[in-house]
């Protein structure tokens, strides 16, 4: 059809970053993801959208394989990043955390001080002198659009700051490790609209550095700063394509009832 | 976990357990004035220690402006806190005279005279006996029950609540009609709770009862429990059957507080899990 | 339906009435108590302090003298208790909460467990370690009777760690996670700091706790009139010296007796309270 192949050109243009075959996934039994296809372009914003329950979050879970420390948990398919299966039971866990970094809906950041908080990944991942980790750290920040509000206050606890200030701490926890792939699980929705903005910019500004894929309940994020966005239901993935022509053009029956508010 | 204990007499007497259930009264071969004691003395404490408990977690849940109801939380688990050596000291140097002055004469006199239960209650005023240990028991565990039970309470659902007030209900009635059996299992989880703590009691106790190894049907006299007659007894125990007595007693001390604490863990767990944790 | 007002309205309004009168009976009752209680022991017990109590050793029946050796007895093994009964504590608390994920009926056996040794008669706790200990050795001693008391502090802490652990916030868990840090690693650097107010006010109240416990001692550590050559002789402390002064029918053993009584009832009153609002002003900063 014309727009499937208007679609594969486009995301010929974008080299797929993370490619998902046949990928199930059984949550103590109950059948959570049904045989996910999908490719993710590298180096630009991907949002999962769908109601409650459809999988998205599962679906991003698998790409960090946190899912891996819970019992009863199981995948089955595969998940190439870069060509490489990361479900495979070879593919270590601790390289693919260094290449894949998570932010969580709730922006827990450790009872340590800002400084401590950012640095924690490093310490444990590479073997760095003061100078470079401080660098390292203050990049962090920067792009986490954070460093001129707490230059001053590093060694603070990082519970003394806001909501949002928080959540964007988290980022720069995340983005320290420059990964190649970042995932966000409804960054925003504990967020005022202000600090959401924020965030919102922020992403934006990395999405030329990172492959990001963010999960949203919220239909209009995912318009204003996604390039390709994927549609969920009852863990199928329905439909995947670029932004504008998904909300605007829907292919499928479902997406379209989904987005024009039928239900959830 | 704790065969310890019961290794011991199993090697030396065994029958010294079977001779419990003669009932024999006479003090090396019998454990029954003990275990009567321990019984009598925790019946005692339950009465006094439930209604009053149940009280003070009503008030604390219900009735208390909610400035007061932290302090007074507070001061109430303090009674909890204080080792039971004081509460043995305050009991004896304290409490027992005032008793022996005031209340048992009183008691001798008025309840003694009552048709059915007047033996239990004459006798003379000594002070120490199965009553004021009875009593002293009992304030040691009520901070035990009114804590469950209070935590209890305040798991109810407030919309289960609220909804018993929009259609009129007076604050007695909504305790007594929806919170209390919402709570049910867990309250009788905290009373077998306070139970367990009353039976083992040993330094208060050792205190009041006064060490008697003799059956009296009279409350006001003194008497003996498992724990009090294992602590006494323990450094004078210069045999080695009079040694694994007592720890035969413990071993039956362990069993009873045991079952009575599981069945304590169950019924609270059974709420637990009926909201969802 | 509403009942009809009136009569019944009335009669409604005053069991409500009474039920109130009689919650407010019953705590000022319980308060009454506990008020005399700490009058009671603080007016003997001041009365009866004196520097000696510090520096001399308890005294023979009828004499003079102090609680030096029985304080000392007491500080010794009750640190012993919580060197023993902590870590344990620690180790299995956070075995309970984060470890043990697949093995559901191993766990909450072992919680069921923990809780009636938690609630177990220490009476019973003494014996046990006397029947373990003191019959093995031969003879009692300071150390078993830390031992006993370590076996008191142990399921305090076991359960105030395991609880404080599950209370941290999972998201804290898979964040770490995420960057790639191990699961031991995330659970000392991350989780203990989260929770370490909690465990510390564990480890505190199983302090308070083995404080006043005179029943496990007299089973392991007897007593002693003199000092302790060593914690492996038998060894002194406040409460078992309280309860054998208080049986006796001398003054000066009595009077002895109430300043023990003071100062145990001192040192662990403070040292709950202290422990609870140290927890709470903690949790509230780090809440959130």
């Amino acid at each position: 059809m014309d727009d499937t192949t208007r679609e594969a050109a486009l995301m010929d243009v974008a080299r797929t970053k993370i490619s998902v075959r046949g990928l199930d996934f059984y949550y103590r039994g109950y059948h959570a993801l049904k045989n996910v296809n999908l490719d993710i372009p590298e180096r630009t914003i991907t949002s999962v959208i769908g109601p409650s329950g459809c999988g998205k979050s599962t679906l991003l879970r698998v790409f960090n394989r946190i899912y891996s420390a819970y019992a009863g948990l199981v995948a089955t398919g595969q998940v190439l990043l870069d060509g490489e299966n990361i479900l495979d039971y070879h593919y270590s866990l601790n390289r693919l955390r260094t290449r894949v970094g998570m932010v969580f809906q709730k922006g827990v950041p450790f009872p340590l001080s800002i400084y401590e908080n950012v640095a924690y990944g490093l310490r444990h991942h590479f073997k760095l002198p003061r100078v470079q980790l401080d660098e390292r750290i203050e990049h962090a920040l920067h792009e986490a659009a954070l460093w001129s509000e707490v230059k001053d206050k590093l060694h603070t606890s990082a519970l003394s700051l806001s909501g949002g200030q928080q959540q964007r701490l988290c980022i720069a926890r995340a983005v320290a490790l420059r990964p190649q792939v970042l995932l966000l699980d409804e960054p925003t929705s504990a967020l005022d609209p202000i600090a959401t903005g924020r965030i919102e910019q922020l992403l934006n500004d990395l999405r030329n550095d990172y492959t990001i894929v963010i999960v949203t309940h919220n239909m209009q994020q995912a318009a204003r700063i996604s390039s390709y966005t994927a549609y969920m239901f009852l863990g199928e993935m329905i439909e995947f394509g670029v932004t504008a022509d998904l909300f605007t053009r829907p292919q499928r029956r479902q997406t379209e009832d989904y987005i024009t508010g039928r239900f959830g | 976990m704790l065969w310890g204990g019961r290794q011991a007499f199993d090697t030396f007497g065994w029958h010294f357990i079977l001779s419990d259930e003669w009932d024999a009264v006479g003090h090396r071969f019998g454990a029954f004035v003990p275990i009567y004691g321990t019984l009598v003395s925790s019946a005692i404490a339950m009465i006094i220690a439930i209604p009053v408990s149940f009280g003070i977690a009503l008030f604390l849940t219900e009735i208390a402006p909610t400035w007061l109801r932290t302090p007074i939380g507070a001061a109430i688990e303090l009674l909890a806190g204080i080792p039971s050596i004081i509460y043995g000291m305050w009991g004896l140097f304290s409490f027992v005279p005032f008793m022996a002055a005031n209340v048992l004469p009183w008691v001798d006199r008025n309840l003694g005279a009552v048709p059915w239960i007047g033996p239990l209650f004459r006798g003379p005023p000594l002070g120490i006996g199965m009553l004021t240990a009875g009593i002293v028991l009992g304030i040691m565990v009520i901070p035990f029950i009114s804590s469950v039970m209070r935590d209890v309470f305040q798991t109810v659902p407030s919309s289960l609540k609220e909804s018993a007030y929009a259609l009129g209900s007076t604050t007695w009635e909504v305790v007594w009609q929806v919170v209390l059996p919402y709570t049910r299992s867990a309250v009788v989880g905290g009373i077998f709770l306070g139970l367990g703590r009353a039976l083992g009691e040993t330094m208060a106790v050792t205190f009041v009862l006064g060490n008697a190894h003799q059956l009296a049907t009279s409350l006001l006299m003194p008497g003996n429990s498992i724990a009090a007659t294992i602590a006494n007894e323990f450094t004078e125990a210069d045999s080695d059957i009079y040694l694994s007595s007592l720890i035969a007693l413990g071993f039956l001390l362990f069993v009873v507080t045991f079952i009575v604490l599981a069945i304590a863990r169950v019924m609270l767990y059974n709420l637990a899990r009926k909201e969802g944790r | 339906m509403l009942r009809a007002t009136g009569f019944f309205y009335q009669r409604r309004r005053a069991v409500d009435l009474f039920a109130k009168v009689l919650g407010i009976a019953a705590t000022v009752f319980g308060l009454f108590w506990l008020a005399w209680i700490l009058l009671v022991t603080l007016n003997n017990g001041i009365h009866a302090l004196a520097p000696a109590i510090f520096t001399q050793s308890t005294p023979p029946p009828g004499g003079e003298g102090g609680l030096a050796n029985a304080l000392f007895g007491s500080l010794e093994m009750s640190i012993l208790g919580v060197l023993i009964g902590a870590p344990l504590g620690i180790a299995a608390g956070t075995y309970l909460a984060e470890f043990a994920e697949r093995h559901h009926t191993w766990r909450e056996s072992v919680r069921f467990v923990n809780d009636i040794l938690l609630s177990a008669p220490s009476i019973v706790l003494g014996l046990f370690v006397y029947t373990l200990a003191v019959r093995s050795v031969g003879h009692f001693s300071g150390w078993s009777g830390g031992v006993a008391l370590g076996l008191i502090v142990l399921p305090v802490v076991v359960r105030t760690t395991d609880e404080t652990l599950r209370l941290v916030p999972n998201v804290m868990r898979e964040a770490a996670l995420s960057l790639g840090i191990p699961r031991w690693k995330v659970t000392v650097q991350v989780l203990y700091r989260a929770a370490a107010p909690g465990i510390l006010t564990g480890v505190l109240l199983g302090l308070a706790r083995i404080s006043g416990e005179t029943a496990p001692l007299l089973f392991t550590s007897l007593n002693n009139q003199y000092w302790a050559s060593s914690l492996n002789a038998p060894t002194a402390s406040v409460p078992v010296v309280v309860f054998q002064f208080a049986m006796s029918p001398y003054e000066s053993w009595h009077a002895l007796a109430w300043a023990g009584a003071f100062i145990v009832t001192v040192f662990v009153l403070l040292l709950s309270v202290g422990a609870r609002a140290y927890l709470l002003r903690n949790r509230i900063e780090g809440a959130g």
